[in-house]
């Protein structure tokens, strides 16, 4: 990789791409390293999330008729593709064996699954930093034949 | 003796296996590290401060809520 294709690498492909898999950006920005310890750690926390509210914790709308909009769905959805991909697993779990919403677990399943999303969020951010200014933690940008 | 007793169910509550609190622990864990990893790039500090980020939530959470269990048994 040269310095000037350092330097042509777009920090909104980094945002978008660590959106869309978690570590991903910092992938693109060159640090495989860091995107494996992301991806692997964001992706843990869902699971772990789902299997803890035992599948029932990824929901867009309460599984009953007319049921409401599930605003942790948003925190979640920070976490991009994986959530996305679990949302109709977890949907059909939950149609198909109920909800309780008073077990503990549910809670702490859910809150996995948010703190997945919203730790996702704070990386999307770091790798859009880490290209936009990469003077940032005390690295020098890459000089031209470096 | 009392405050003996009142800390020891303080954690034998908080560690029981029906109590799923402990759960946080490693939440906490992760959050620490992937903190932590957007922070600093050598592999040993991350380690390093992620290991004092987790210490020093969970005494710190442990040290406020004992407080707060004996106060509420005080009123």
């Amino acid at each position: 990789m040269t310095a000037r294709s350092e330097r042509d690498r777009s920090p909104f492909a980094a945002l978008v791409l660590g959106w869309i898999l978690p570590g991903a950006g910092h992938a693109y920005a060159g640090r495989w390293g860091k995107a494996v310890l992301f991806f692997s750690l964001i992706t843990a926390l869902l699971v772990a999330g789902l299997v803890i509210g035992r599948g029932t914790v990824i929901l867009v709308r309460a599984p009953q008729e007319g049921g409401e909009l599930r605003l942790w769905y948003a925190a979640q959805l920070c976490a991009g593709g994986p959530a996305i991909a679990l949302t109709p697993i977890s949907q059909y779990i939950a149609t198909r064996d109920g909800v309780d919403w008073a077990d503990p677990l549910h809670e702490m399943g859910t809150l996995y699954t948010a703190v997945a999303g919203f730790l996702n969020l704070l990386v999307m951010m770091d790798a859009y930093t880490r290209i936009a200014y990469p003077g940032r933690l005390g690295e020098q940008p890459q000089e031209e034949g470096a | 003796m009392w405050l003996w007793d009142v800390v020891y169910g303080f954690f034998a509550h908080l560690f029981s296996p029906s109590n799923p609190l402990w759960l946080y622990y490693p939440l906490c864990a992760v959050v620490a590290v992937v903190y932590k990893a957007t922070k600093f790039d050598q592999p040993r500090k991350i380690a390093y401060q992620a290991l004092h980020f987790f210490a020093s939530v969970s005494l710190g959470m442990l040290a406020l809520a004992l407080v707060f269990y004996i106060i509420s048994l005080l009123l």
